[in-house]
Formats: structure tokens, sequence, C-alpha cells
């Protein structure tokens, strides 16, 4: 039981992947990275299993420098994107491979491993290999050698994506009462957005060399510190308008720098948008667009219908005005033709506000 | 395509497949009918394809023989310690050459192993023999033999079971290494059990070869040690070949490898496409 830290942890190969992170996993805490794929993300838990030595920086499990520690010295327990189940061992042989390690008498081994399958529901396919079992089962499988060995850390690799979506919803279920996973240092890693949203006591965001923004699912959400952030949570994807701050008659107005839309900015806005004193990048997320019933107010009455999908719960429509294209969610029970005009109101109390040219959310 | 023309195709191949099978087999029947024939219709200008007498002495003449038996406990002993050598050494060298030498040293490394075994073994006959008679266990020996055969299978070994290595998913291993195994415990219980199939393979490979060479046995030993190919020639009366002898001796050495192979031969298959389906 121990706190995980990284302290200016460095890694790279032909190019620098990991640069001078810092990280503290509180001991009980659940904290989920989620980025793009190729970031970098499986590095940082090989640096943290010890699979792969940093190239500086130190890893500190518990307090103590594990830095130099080999993998089987670390007290770290890891299931990987592919399982890597041994093929030549049944189910039950897999999940006692940390208790033969440590040369744990037959009948403990015994007990462990069947109270870990009983938790996870396997305890039928024990005696089976692992090609004769399902994905949603093996990846059960791999969670149970982590789990029997009651390591100091948790490192979970994309454990549940490449399962269909029901298994997925239950194997994510799962993870929420897991109370194993809540005694422990826990590091998941994925690249879905409403994995890491729904999991995470934190969540750390990864882009390029290491975590843009660490926070709760909230903060990083409606709060994200760059359009990077931003981009990347959420699904449909944020709409971005590029937009340049202009005076109109004492009114200060927000206008989209393609099109013509425009945005008037109340007194809190104006102090904010002062300081990036040129043009903004505006975030607006699907959800803060509704289509406007005629008679109430709208900021947009000539946008087009592109595209509708309705996706059961919700429907995501495709709108154009003045040659912008804006993602707008709607009810699924509204059915849009490809052509058809809609007005469009937006919350503009919910807009989040970029630079133009870092991406920096101008109101953190 | 109608069902005659594929029954005409079907026709054909196995028409083809009769043949190739008869041109295959026909001198192994040969052999099996010369070894049962008394010398005398053996020598007959136009042989006879089907004999007219069939008798087993010549199988009991061979078995009664001792100097052909110990030729056989003489190929035994060499060929399986040298397997075993050879196992041994390149399953570990090859683990070295696919998990920690990396990059271009390792890849030249395996490579200039594998060029040992490119040299036609004729050029280095002599040297080889000059090499050995000055050691202290001289030319006809049993390690002489094995240590020989070894300059042609280790680096077959050697470089066989790297590839094997090279497709066992490193991180196999690396999750034992997370359960709590030293990377020695983690190749015995993980990454070996993979490779197994191909160790089979090799196994065999070596084996053959040094079971049935002729070449070095003949130069190099032929007192002390006498493997069977060196024995076989020594089946002769004056100018004529015992061929009855021959083949009978033959055939009765052609009997173990191939009842290892039919033994082992679906370990041989799964090794030998190890590279190419992963599991």
């Amino acid at each position: 039981m121990a706190r995980l830290e990284l302290q200016q942890v460095c890694k790279g190969y032909d190019r620098p992947i990991l640069d001078r992170l810092s990280l503290t996993v509180e001991e009980g805490e659940f904290f989920v990275i989620v980025g793009p794929s190729g970031i970098g993300k499986t590095t940082l838990l090989r640096c943290i299993a010890g699979l792969e030595v940093v190239d500086a920086g130190r890893v500190i499990f518990g307090g103590k420098d594990v830095t130099r520690v080999p993998p089987y010295r670390r007290n770290a327990a890891m299931t990987f994107e592919s399982y890597a189940l041994y093929p030549h061992m049944t189910v039950f042989e897999n999940i006692a491979s940390p208790l033969r390690a440590r040369r744990m008498d037959e009948a403990s081994v015994r007990k462990a491993v069947l109270e870990v399958a009983r938790l996870l529901r396997i305890e039928p396919l024990l005696d089976r290999r692992p090609h004769e079992v399902s994905g949603g089962q093996k990846q059960r499988t791999a969670l149970g050698r982590t789990l029997v060995a009651k390591p100091d850390v948790y490192l979970l690799d994309e454990p549940i994506s490449h399962l269909d979506a029901k298994i997925r919803h239950e194997l994510r279920r799962q993870f929420h009462t897991l109370q194993e996973l809540r005694r422990v240092a826990t590091v998941y890693v994925t690249h879905d957005y409403a994995e890491a949203l729904s999991l995470g006591d934190r969540i750390g965001v990864m882009g390029d060399g290491g975590l843009v923004q660490v926070g709760s699912s909230r903060d990083v959400f409606e709060r994200p510190n760059s359009i990077f952030v931003a981009r990347h949570l959420g699904q449909p994807s944020i709409n971005e308008v590029p937009c340049r701050l202009s005076s109109d008659g004492g009114l200060l107005m927000l206008r989209s720098l393609e099109g013509n839309l425009s945005f008037a900015m109340n007194g809190m806005q104006r102090a904010l948008l002062e300081k990036a004193r040129s043009d903004v990048l505006v975030g607006i997320r699907p959800q803060h667009i509704h289509v406007a019933n005629a008679g109430s107010a709208a900021q947009v009455d000539n946008a087009r219908v592109e595209a509708f999908e309705a996706l059961g719960a919700t429907g995501v429509l495709i709108a154009e005005t003045d040659g912008v294209s804006l993602t707008v969610l709607t009810s699924p029970e509204e059915d849009f033709e490809p052509g058809q005009p809609v007005r469009l109101g937006f919350d503009v109390e919910q807009f989040l506000y970029f630079d133009a040219v870092h991406g920096r959310n101008l109101q953190a | 395509m109608s069902q005659s023309n594929y029954r005409l195709i079907k026709t054909l191949l196995l028409i083809f497949l009769g043949i190739w099978l008869v041109f295959t087999l026909f001198p192994l029947y040969f052999m099996i009918i010369t070894s049962l024939k008394p010398v005398e219709e053996i020598n007959r200008m136009i042989p006879t394809f089907w004999p007219h007498t069939l008798k087993l002495s010549n199988y009991a003449g061979i078995f009664a023989d001792p100097g052909s038996l110990k030729s056989l406990a003489d190929s035994v002993i060499v060929s399986v310690a040298n397997t075993a050598l050879s196992l041994l050494l390149g399953t570990l060298a090859g683990y070295a050459l696919a998990r920690w030498i990396r990059g271009a040293a390792g890849e030249n490394l395996a490579f200039w192993i594998l060029s040992n075994r490119m040299f036609p073994p004729v050029a280095v006959i002599i040297p080889m023999f000059f090499l050995f008679d000055s050691m202290p266990w001289g030319t006809d020996s049993y390690f002489s033999l094995i240590v020989l055969y070894l300059v042609f299978n280790l680096p077959l070994a050697t470089w066989l079971m790297m590839v094997f290595f090279r497709d066992a998913p490193r991180e196999l291993e690396e999750a034992a290494y997370l359960d709590g195994f030293t990377p020695l415990r983690a190749f015995f219980r993980v990454t070996l059990p993979l490779v197994f199939p191909g160790m089979i393979s090799v196994a065999m490979l070596c084996w053959i070869f040094a079971w049935n060479e002729y070449l070095f046995a003949n130069l190099l030993t032929g007192t002390t040690v006498k493997t069977f190919p060196v024995h076989i020639p020594t089946f002769t009366l004056g100018s004529q070949s015992l061929w009855n002898l021959i083949m009978a001796f033959s055939l009765v050495a052609m009997l173990p490898p191939v009842i290892l192979f039919i033994i082992l031969r679906r370990y041989m298959v799964r090794g030998l496409s190890l590279g190419v389906v992963k599991g």
C-alpha cells in the first residue's frame, strides 16, 4: 500500500516522449491517463513498471526510490493491452503466476486464485487455456493476475478498449466496484475520454512530452486549460470557431473570421478577452448549441442542415451557416433533412475561449 | 468451373501424384528387396524387380556382427552428444542474440555465426585433420567428432533458435518480470516453453546431420571410433561389394531417424511454422 510519485521523469528514443513529467498518485486513488494514441501513455506505464529505464528523473513507490530497481523487485502489477497471457498455461496458472514467483504454498495459491476468480466471475474457466476463452474473459484473467499479486501500484494499459461495447460497459462497472483497486495507487491508461471521465478520481490528459492538464473529470471537461484538452475530451468533438474582437457602437462583439457569426459579450467576458488583445479561438461544445423553435430567440437564423445522425440516445446535427460548419447535439426524436433551414441558439455563457496562437484557455 | 473439368483436373493430379510416388519410393523398395535377396540373385545382369527368393539371413548377419553393432553404437554416442551440446549452446546463444544483444552488433554477430555454416566442408577438411591431430585427444576419438560436428550444427541451431526467440512475444516475458520472476526464472517458465516445438525441430536437424555425416568421420576416425556411414564401405569381399549386407545395414541405420520423425512430426511441423503463424 503506497503512493506513487514521479519526479521530473524523462524518457525518449529517437525523439523525446516524456519530458520532465511529474505526477503523484495517492494511495487509493484511481488516476486515469487519457490521450491520443502514440503519445507515450504506454511508455509512461512501462517506466513506472520498470520495463523501461528512465533517462532522467525519479520513480518513487511509497517513499522508496525504485528508479534503478528492476521490474521483478518493484511490486507493481500491470495489465498489457495485448493481455499477455501465457498461452501454455491454464487460466488458473495464469492467475497464480505472481504467487508462484513468490513460491507460495499450494493451498494458499488455490485459495487466493479462487477468491479472485469468484470476484471476476471466471471460476468455470480456470481449467481452460487462454485461446479457449473470449476476449472479455481473457481481459478478466489478465486483471485477475494483477489483482492476486496485491501490489503497491496497479498499472492498467487500455484494459477494456478492445472489447465489444456490452462487455466494455460491464467491465467498466466492475472497475467501479473492485475494492482492491481502491486501496492502492492505480494508473489507468486509455484513449477513450468517456472511460476516463467515468472512472478517474483524477484525470491526466497527455499531450506531447507529458501531462497537459491534471484534474477531476469536471475540471478537465468543463475547464480545459488548452484547446488540445478540449478537443480530446467529448464526443462529438468541440466546435472551433476562430473569431476577432470588435467594438460595435460601444458593444463588444465577437465576429467569426469566416462566415458571419457574431456574439455580443458581457462585461466579465470583456475583461477576459482583453487579455487576448488579438484573435481568439472560440470553443463551443455541441451540447451548447440548440435548435431554436420558431419564434424563440436565436442568434443564427440562416443555417442549413448538412447531415443528421440519430444515435439512439442523442442526435448529431451538422449545420452550415455562411461557410461555418457547426456540430449540434439534438434530441433523437427530431428529424432533419439535408438542406432544411434551421435556426440555432447558443449558450454564450458556456463558451470556452482560447488563445488563437498557443491554444491556451484564456479563462485559466 | 464445371463439374467434369474439376474431375478431370483431379484425375490428372492423382495420376501425377502416383508417378511421383513411384519415383520417390522405388529406391526404398529396391533397397528393401536387395536386402532380402541372396548375393547370386543381386549379381545378375538384369536385376529382378520381383525377387525369386527372399531370406532374412542378411539381417541376421548384421546383428551377429560385433563391428556393425559397435558402429551403430558409436553413431548413437556421437550424434546424441553432439545434438545435446548443439541444442544447449544454440538455445542460450540464440536467446542472447534475440533479446540482449541489440542493434547492428547483434545482426552482424548472428550473420557471422551463420556464415560458418556456408563454406564448403571440403575446404577445411585438411586443416581440420592437422588441427585435431595436434590435440591431446587426437583425431580418432568420440570427442573429436562431437566437437567437429558442432562447427556445422551450432551455427544452424543458434540461428534458428534466435529466430524462434524473436517470434516469441517479448510482452510475455515482461509480464513474467512483473509477476516477480527474475529474468532466469522467466526464461524457463515462459520463454522456453514457447519455443519448445522449435527446439524439437532444431534437435532433429542437428541429429540427422550428425547421424549421417560421412566425409569428416571417414577422414578423422575409423579405428577406435567408427560411425555407421564409415562402416558401410567395409562390406566387401575382395573386389566384390556385398550389396545385400550393405542394404540390410543401411535399412537398419535408417530406422532410428524414421521412427523419431514419426514420433516428433507434430512438433517438427509446428516448429518449422513457428515464425509463420503466431499464436
